[in-house]
């Protein structure tokens, strides 16, 4: 269990890592550019793991509806936006902005869904994230600028 | 330590008119998020849930492996398509080192970890929660070292209070906003 907690974390630190690689290659060429090599190197090495460990057509792929197949494409611009925002307002400010993200269009969904859930959790929840980004929108104290200064 | 190799400031293109010096300053004053910016996280975020809902679907059909391989050779190829309409041109001369183009890898693994993990007591909530807390450790480690060459940002007090916040709320939602 320990192992599989550890995996699990282990799996959110590959996600910061992937975003801080693309945000460094996104430096030099650009964000799109980025994307595309995350994309295509992602594929090659999910290629080569399924080759070696076999069962990717397993299942009724065929049988799934149309819409299933648009993650990639959603997933370029996703990517694309990461790798421009990290340089620019930092990797903790985009993880967390993207977590509310995620967090609060995934209740959103849900609903337009029509999935079961408790409104009070839904409320509350929603309610924690949308003040952590008002408090990470209020203006900056000045002193980091002045510690700055002093250290170039 | 990479950084040491991949000196932040030199590389960094947003205001190529300063001096070095002048560029690291702007960085570090400049990393508020800016309405723009913020937006464009917030907005990146409902993209990955939509993303989710997709790879999850064919998930449900077809094979894991098929899940995150045919989002990645259809990413490939809009990406593609997109990078010869836009040609949005370099924004270095400078080469960008070899390991910079092995982000898919990292993602690559994630999708192979989290989908064996969904699968033990951990579930998908589990997952989700600790995979977000693994992402924010990262993030904060990443930007105090500014790992990989990305500028070096002293998380503030109100970062952490709006961090604590945001995954107190996340994860108030995967516990117990899930089924009635």
């Amino acid at each position: 269990m320990i192992v599989y907690a550890a995996l699990a974390v282990i799996a959110g630190l590959l996600v910061g890592l992937s975003r801080q690689i693309n945000g460094r290659l996104a430096l030099s060429t650009s964000a799109m550019e980025s994307s595309f090599w995350n994309h295509f190197v992602g594929f090659v090495f999910i290629t080569c793991v399924a080759l070696i460990i076999g069962g990717l057509f397993a299942g009724e792929p065929q049988e799934s509806p149309w819409w299933a197949y648009l993650g990639g494409p959603i997933g370029v611009i996703f990517i694309a936006a990461g790798s421009w925002l990290i340089p620019r307002i930092g990797a903790a400010q985009t993880a967390m902005l993207i977590i509310a993200g995620q967090m609060i269009s995934g209740v959103v969904l849900d609903i337009v869904m029509g999935a079961a859930g408790s409104p009070w959790a839904r409320t509350l929840g929603v309610a924690l994230i949308l003040l952590g980004m008002w408090t990470s929108r209020s203006k900056r104290p000045n002193t980091i600028t002045k510690h700055t200064h002093s250290d170039n | 330590m990479w950084r040491q190799c991949y000196p932040t400031c030199s590389l960094f293109p947003i205001a190529p008119q300063h001096k070095i010096g002048d560029a690291c300053l702007m960085e570090n004053t400049s990393l508020s998020p800016k309405p723009f910016h913020f937006a464009a996280a917030f907005g990146a975020g409902g993209l990955l849930t939509l993303m989710i809902l997709c790879n999850g679907t064919l998930a449900a059909y077809g094979s894991l492996f098929f899940a995150s391989w045919v989002p990645h050779l259809a990413g490939s190829i809009v990406a593609l398509i997109l990078l010869m309409a836009l040609q949005p041109g370099r924004a270095t001369k400078a080469r960008p080192p070899i390991w910079a183009y092995l982000g898919g890898v990292s993602g690559g693994i994630t999708v192979m970890l989290t989908s064996a993990t969904m699968n033990t007591a951990l579930a998908l909530s589990g997952t989700i929660a600790l995979g977000l807390a693994g992402q924010v450790l990262f993030s904060l480690f990443a930007d105090m070292r500014g790992l990989f060459g990305l500028p070096q940002r002293m998380p503030s007090q109100r970062d952490y209070i709006s961090l604590t916040l945001i995954i107190a709320g996340s994860l108030v939602l995967i516990f117990f906003g899930g089924e009635a």
